[in-house]
């Protein structure tokens, strides 16, 4: 998060951001592998260092790790999407019906979800860009309603099940040694991280989140490239109401609650600056995963599993990495002789 | 008409919902219901309220759902414990402001975003209360509920009191000094700050405000029921955010009145006993808020585009 961009050579490699992100995760790592795993009576170990549960983190990181990475170009260009957890939610939804009421084949219905999830990004994407409305706000309306609607066509009760055995492959079985959906994951991260780092969209992202004025006047199609991220969450928010429903072998109408809360905290702890112009898809990938090691992890200690409080307690370290990350974010600004100006949120 | 546009236009949607009620379903109207309706929604008045100056200062607390749960299982935990209410009030008031100070100083203090701020706080509260009070109710003795009077007597003193605050908040944001100040730090916090404000200190105190209004509310959400769960307040952020952007209040701050966010708080509070007065599935409702939410706000982009000239 350097302002100044990376410095050449090793050094710049060394100071980034990333860098120590990375080593936080395997210190993370290696805490719970050395305190977490453990040899049951029949001598099989059991816990955190055991492959099972590696893939169990993976499996289950995808989803959060999806919608983190559709929120990094959103919060690169100065946004933000609040409803991304709710659209997974309709999006599953969605594919239920198609697939149940409607008798599509999967694919055909899979295909028209992903067109769904697009075209609720793109009432995102055109409430911000043609009214010029706070993305805050019209999301929080979005989320609202995303989730309403999902209600309302399942009337809160109805729940889609007996996908066929060739579907639930996605979710539940392994791909290549894998979990199936880890390569899905990989290829959207690949295709996210071209698309910011390697691309002219990319920059184009950053210079929007940086002044969108100052992008309007260097000729930048602000307005379009600012609905293609809202867009580009809907689809991949899409993406990830497939692999969930796939993953639980069900459809309902509560998934995905409170998902958007861990995407944006995987994007900001990734070090993606919340004000916009600064950030990676490495940053998000390696919040993703801090959290996720968290989180599986503290299933795994024994004091955690005595006291029966896993989730609250990644909930809490989740929460006080990501102040601890902002804090760490401003040192240098409030370390250095010149004190910034006041900025609002 | 024009500098009260929002405020004119969410009062006659309101009146219109209230009309339609009036007309299809009188039985909206009878006494007991209405009364319960309004006492239900009195606490969160008083977070809107607070939440008001918090985006009128060009800030946001996402905080006050998890802020208002902890007060009320600390107030409950006191007053089970024989605390009379005199002392159990104060206390949950003196908790959240403690709360509201932890995010003022991370806003305020260290300049950070408030949004990741109080999201971050949020979690952390949800969780750290789930891990000592593990879904636990708490059980509160006889004479807190209602204050000891009747129910009938309880509500009107919470809502008299309740009115009595947004009075009091809505006369001092235009009359006091101070209330004119978070206008200014909400407008550009800059030109504030040469006009001699200090928009640091005034950001933090309106956070500290923020906490000891959703701890009030607290202490006027537990006298309402025998029992306190730990999971009150869950999603009380979003539904305050809601009825204060329906309101008129600008999310880019320095616009906007409390009387405002109380009728966007009523609008949206009908919604869901006119769904039920009305027949419509209860399923709606969700969608129903997040429309009218999207509606307010493209109302105000449209009249903007409209005044601004075409293009912004």
């Amino acid at each position: 998060m350097s302002a100044a961009g990376p410095q050449p050579g090793w050094k710049g490699v060394l100071f980034r951001y990333e860098t120590l992100l990375l080593a936080v995760v395997l210190v993370e790592w290696l805490f719970f592998y050395h305190y977490g795993t453990t040899t049951n009576r029949r001598g099989v170990v059991v816990g955190f260092g055991t492959v099972d549960r590696q893939f169990d983190i993976l499996r289950h990181s995808c989803e959060i790790g999806l919608l983190a990475l559709a929120l990094t170009p959103v919060i690169l260009t100065a946004g933000i999407d609040l409803s991304v957890g709710s659209l997974l939610g309709l999006c599953a939804i969605v594919f239920g019906k198609l697939w149940h009421d409607a008798g599509l084949s999967i694919p055909s219905a899979a295909a028209l979800t992903l067109v769904a999830g697009a075209v609720a990004g793109g009432l995102n994407a055109g409430l911000i860009t043609r009214l010029g409305l706070p993305p805050l706000i019209v999301t929080l309306g979005t989320y609202s309603l995303f989730r309403g609607l999902a209600e309302a066509m399942t009337h809160g009760a109805v729940t889609y099940t007996d996908f066929p055995a060739g579907f639930l492959f996605l979710g539940q079985e392994r791909g290549l040694g894998v979990p199936t959906q880890a390569w899905l994951f990989l290829l959207a991260a690949v295709a996210v991280w071209l698309l910011v780092h390697r691309t002219t969209f990319g920059r184009s992202f950053r210079a929007i989140g940086f002044s969108p004025e100052g992008a309007r006047y260097a000729g930048l199609p602000v307005a379009r490239r600012t609905a293609l991220v809202y867009v580009l969450a809907g689809l991949i928010a899409a993406l990830a109401a497939l692999i969930y429903t796939a993953r639980l072998g069900q459809a309902k109408a509560d998934a995905g609650t409170g998902y958007e809360l861990f995407a944006i905290t995987a994007v900001v702890l990734g070090g993606t600056s919340i004000f916009g112009g600064r950030g990676s898809v490495t940053g998000t990938l390696l919040g993703v995963a801090a959290i996720a090691v968290l989180k599986s992890g503290l299933a795994c200690l024994p004091v955690v599993m005595r006291m029966n409080a896993a989730q609250e307690m990644s909930g809490i370290l989740t929460g006080a990495l990501l102040l601890l990350a902002l804090t760490g974010s401003i040192l240098p600004k409030i370390l250095s002789p010149f004190r910034g100006r006041p900025q609002a949120g | 008409m024009n500098r009260y546009f929002r405020e004119i236009s969410v009062t006659m949607a309101l009146g219109v919902v209230l009309l339609v009620l009036a007309v299809f379903a009188p039985a909206f109207y009878s006494p007991q219901p209405l009364l319960s309706l309004v006492t239900r929604e009195a606490p969160t008045l008083v977070v809107a309220c607070g939440m008001v100056l918090v985006i009128i200062c060009r800030q946001i607390d996402i905080s006050v759902g998890s802020v208002f749960s902890v007060c009320s299982i600390c107030a409950g935990l006191l007053a089970a414990r024989g605390w009379p209410l005199a002392g159990s009030v104060p206390a949950a008031m003196a908790v959240g402001a403690l709360l509201g100070a932890c995010n003022g100083f991370f806003v305020a203090g260290l300049q950070l975003p408030s949004i990741v701020v109080t999201l971050a706080t949020m979690v952390i509260l949800r969780e750290g209360l789930n891990l000592l009070q593990q879904g636990a109710f708490v059980n509160l003795p006889d004479r807190v509920q209602w204050f000891g009077l009747s129910q009938a007597a309880g509500q009107g003193v919470l809502v008299a009191f309740a009115l009595a605050l947004l009075v009091a908040l809505g006369l001092g944001m235009r009359r006091i000094a101070a209330g004119r100040w978070v206008y200014a730090v909400g407008t550009d916090a800059e030109a504030a700050r040469l006009a001699g404000i200090r928009p640091r200190l005034l950001t933090f105190f309106v956070f500290v405000l923020m906490g000891t209004l959703a701890g009030l509310a607290a202490a006027m959400n537990i006298v309402q029921s025998p029992q306190v769960q730990p999971a009150v307040g869950t999603g009380l952020e979003l539904k305050v955010i809601a009825a204060v952007v329906v309101g008129g209040v600008a999310i880019s701050g320095g616009r906007g009145n409390v009387w405002g966010a109380f009728a966007g708080l009523l609008l949206l509070a009908c919604v869901s006993p006119a769904l039920t007065h009305l027949h419509v599935e209860a399923y709606w409702e969700k969608a129903i808020q997040g429309a009218i939410i999207l509606l307010a706000v493209v109302a105000d982009g449209v009249r903007q585009q409209k005044t601004a000239g075409g293009h912004p």
